[in-house]
């Protein structure tokens, strides 16, 4: 029983279209503990706690298997990657480049 | 504290017994003469009334289901009620798994921890203690994990939201403003 790593990310990648996504099963295998990494562009304008809420919205079928979720990041692809990727709107002065 | 009301489930046994009963030979009649339209009619009739008793004589049993996760039977108007109260009894109040001296879970532990660091007076509630207590929250905070914090009687997090605010130092200056109000 329990839920697998790669339905977790489905269940994600189908209703939040994350950018980066990553599962990572902390139960030891059987399935009833997770730690999620998630970005995605559905958290534009949302406090931590309603990104959360979608996070455990989309795993609510899951959830009823889950024993513990915990959600490292839930963050937009700004956050995420600050640097712009090829924008010529923001005239940063950054040091990192892709 | 005002916990100790809703310990007592509404048990409210219904008749369902006796209309499944009457639902047999109804159908039965059904199927003897099926171009009576006086029998198809009987046969609606008893099947609504059927359904409508199941439903609550399945509820009752729901609370004491240890793993039925599904919303909607755990809160009652009176467990809301008293969910309210619990909530702003204290500015600060913590629903964890054990008690903020014996922490039954690393994440329930880690939001103690944060709190005793923080100073802040806070109340904590075992929700291992009480099932109806644990469904019924999950359903009032739409959060489906303990521990769960609230301040000023808001939900705030879980332990990983109260983590990060605790490291970004939001979460002082909310706990501040909800003391000071």
């Amino acid at each position: 029983m329990g839920v697998t790593k790669e339905q977790v990310e489905a269940s994600l990648t189908s209703k939040l279209n994350p950018v980066h996504l990553e599962v990572i099963d902390t139960s030891g295998g059987c399935g009833a503990s997770f730690a999620v990494e998630i970005v995605s562009e559905e958290f534009e304008g949302k406090r931590l706690l309603e990104r959360h809420r979608m996070v455990n919205a989309a795993l609510e079928e899951e959830m009823k298997e889950i024993h513990a979720l915990s959600i490292k990041k839930a963050q937009t692809p700004q956050q995420w990657n600050p640097t712009p990727q090829d924008s010529p709107t923001t005239a940063t002065t950054s040091t990192t480049d892709a | 504290m005002a916990l100790r009301s809703i310990k007592t489930p509404s048990v409210t046994p219904t008749a369902a017994v006796s209309s499944s009963v009457i639902n047999k030979p109804q159908s039965h009649r059904f199927v003897s003469k099926p171009s009576a339209s006086l029998a198809v009619h009987n046969l609606h009739q008893p099947i609504s009334i059927t359904r409508s008793n199941l439903l609550p004589k399945l509820k009752p049993s729901s609370p004491a289901a240890k793993f039925r996760c599904s919303a909607s039977a755990a809160l009652t108007p009176q467990l809301r009620d008293t969910l309210e109260k619990l909530v702003n009894s204290e500015k600060v109040v913590l629903f964890m798994k054990g008690t903020r001296d014996f922490p039954m879970c690393g994440f329930s532990n880690t939001v103690v921890q944060i709190l005793k660091n923080l100073n802040v007076p806070f109340e904590d509630v075992n929700i291992l203690e009480n099932e109806m207590l644990r469904q019924g929250l999950k359903e009032y905070s739409n959060w489906p994990t303990f521990p769960q914090l609230y301040i000023g009687g808001e939900f705030f997090g879980g332990c990983d939201i109260t983590l990060e605010a605790f490291q970004s130092g939001e979460l002082q200056e909310v706990v501040e403003r909800a003391i000071c109000s």
